[in-house]
């Protein structure tokens, strides 16, 4: 696959503060590429660098085949972290103006200014100033900015930070609809969900790095625990359910199933149905991505000199601990190295130094 | 063209936010205070000498700092690119000072003419009193957080506080230090000033408008050069830094 953006061993650092450090990232054309990390971790940084807006101390980044970013800096669409846009103006004038700085001109530029307004619902209210729009409307006006060009490459920083449930919803459909348009997506988030919806691969971000990489889909199978909140569940159907297996709790009106498997989720809806219980709801008990995220957090605060690096530029579910410094586990060579001892003591919390 | 567009952009934001009433009071207030009793063309050119570079003092200042938004982060994103961002800013500030001078000059003109002012006369004393405009805000871009980082800024204004400390450090004091410490100095001053006599025959220009001797043309060409120069220096300077715009 082409790949849309292509960082080696990028380093950034901000006086003393390290915050990239021997970054990798492939994303291929088409793709849709979210990265999770806790505050601090250097996603907007990372998006910055992409944008030319910050300089790598080292390293390299390409971006639709070209490491001149300022060559390619209209084919690629840029919504910021924070609604900031110039309030002074109204959505259509402040799009016609992102328009021209982009080289757009005539009715040209009113066409595809009219057709992005339209696409983020803002037609209605595109002659009013931008300081009397909601949240949510600023971000949609972000999204048509982002788009105005048709961009190859989108760079979506923090996509729902500070809109209300409402307006995290209206965005994440958008950019659904977005993605229907084939473009490039590359989203920073805090948010599961955000990952779970809009994103083909995860990368979660930790001690400057991409520490580990999956499939969406591959994590998108049978959650570890389940509840299922039911009506009119009787003390013989809660023994019934017992006698499956041990994993199963029940607490008043909801079943409780840990250590889930697809036969067991259905010997239990099975047993609750054919006792005429009424299922309200089943709902997972913990996000995958979520589990995947903390593990990786928590795998990646080791004492110093013992690194993780989970998976990355490989399709393994298993993480890989390597003794080698940060600075030069850099390369996918390294990153292969594998070790199942450390593998073992990972999973444990075991972190001594053997 | 994308320049234009930029600048007619912030222009047209620093209007519609109201902030332009600042320049159109200092205006009025000039001319009441100043420019209602009856005077010849150099009292004009003295006036507005002195009022343009405060005023460009503060427009810069509002200017730089509508540039140093977040929101810049979604312009700069586009195909302007840093220089074009710099340099709308710079127009945007120039345009507003000198369109206050214009404002002041029409008043002026309408309510209260001095002796001997014609079209020429205008245009002769307004020439370098604009280039000494943009010579200002060129510095001030410059000086400014956006375009250097703080070590850089304190180093150019103690080269800008040393070129003018012959007018601190004198007499008594002078004569206390060393020989060799009052040469280097001497030397300093000579050597550092040298780029402020463009500016400072401007204003003198401006108020004589005598284009008599081909001094007169050389500091207008001068002038332009060292306007030039800053832009420049503050472009490069801006290229090469990390961009990170001020979260106030």
């Amino acid at each position: 696959m082409t790949a849309v953006i292509d960082i080696a061993n990028l380093y950034k650092a901000y006086g003393d503060v390290s915050v990239l450090q021997g970054l990798n990232l492939r994303v291929g054309a088409g793709e849709s590429f979210g990265l999770l990390g806790p505050n601090g971790a250097g996603k907007s940084t990372l998006i910055h660098l992409m944008l030319g807006f910050l300089r790598p101390d080292r390293g390299q980044i390409a971006l639709l085949g070209t490491t001149r970013l300022e060559q390619i800096r209209l084919r690629v669409g840029y919504l910021p972290e924070r609604q900031r846009y110039h309030m002074a103006y109204s959505a259509r004038e402040y799009l016609r103006f992102l328009g021209s700085f982009s080289g757009l001109t005539g009715a040209a530029m009113h066409e595809r200014v009219d057709r992005e307004l339209a696409l983020v619902g803002l037609t209605e209210v595109a002659d009013r100033r931008l300081a009397t729009f909601s949240k949510g409307m600023l971000q949609r006006l972000g999204i048509a900015q982002a788009l105005l060009m048709d961009p190859d490459l989108l760079l979506i920083d923090e996509p729902t930070s500070g809109l209300d449930p409402t307006g995290q919803r209206e965005v994440i459909d958008l950019l659904n609809e977005v993605r229907q348009r084939n473009h490039t997506l590359f989203l920073c988030t805090h948010y599961m969900h955000e990952i779970d919806q809009l994103c083909d691969r995860v990368g979660i971000m930790a001690n400057g790095r991409i520490a580990v990489e999956r499939k969406v889909a591959d994590l998108q199978g049978i959650v570890n625990s389940v509840r299922i909140k039911v009506q009119g569940m009787t003390a013989q159907v809660q023994e019934a359910l017992h006698t499956l297996g041990p994993g199963i709790h029940c607490e008043g009106q909801s079943v409780r199933i840990s250590q889930n498997s697809p036969r067991l989720q259905a010997a239990v809806l099975r047993t609750l149905l054919d006792a005429n219980v009424v299922i309200l709801m089943l709902e997972p008990l913990e996000n995958p991505i979520e589990r995947l995220y903390l593990e990786t957090i928590q795998a990646t605060k080791l004492p110093s000199g013992l690194h993780t690096s989970l998976g990355m530029f490989n399709n393994s579910q298993r993480p890989i601990l390597t003794r080698t410094p940060p600075e030069k586990v850099a390369s996918p060579e390294r990153q292969g190295e594998r070790d199942p001892l450390l593998h073992e003591l990972l999973q444990t919390g075991k972190t001594e130094d053997k | 063209m994308r320049l234009l567009r930029f600048t007619g952009f912030s222009l047209l934001e620093y209007l519609r936010s109201g902030r332009v009433a600042i320049e159109i009071i200092a205006a009025l207030l000039i001319y009441a205070i100043f420019l209602r009793r009856p005077m010849d063309v150099t009292y004009f050119f003295n006036v507005v000498g002195i009022f343009t570079p405060l005023l460009t003092l503060y427009t810069m200042a509002i200017v730089i700092s509508l540039g140093d938004r977040p929101q810049g982060y979604v312009v700069v994103s586009r195909g302007i690119g840093r220089a074009t961002f710099l340099l709308g800013l710079f127009f945007t500030a120039w345009t507003l000072v000198a369109g206050t001078y214009g404002l002041i000059s029409v008043i002026v003109a309408l309510f209260n003419p001095p002796t001997e002012l014609d079209l020429l006369n205008w245009l002769l004393g307004t020439l370098p009193l604009l280039l000494n405009i943009g010579l200002l805000a060129a510095l001030m871009l410059l000086l400014s957080p956006l375009v250097l980082p703080t070590g850089w800024r304190l180093f150019i204004l103690s080269l800008i506080a040393l070129a003018f400390s012959g007018n601190f450090i004198g007499g008594q004091l002078l004569n206390a230090l060393p020989e060799a410490v009052r040469a280097l100095l001497r030397a300093l001053q000579a050597l550092l000033g040298g780029p402020l006599v463009p500016a400072f025959y401007g204003f003198q220009l401006a108020v004589t408008r005598d284009y008599s001797s081909a001094t007169a043309l050389a500091n207008l060409f001068a002038q332009a050069s060292l306007l030039i120069s800053l832009l420049g220096l503050a472009i490069y300077a801006f290229a090469r830094r990390d961009l990170i715009f001020s979260t106030q």
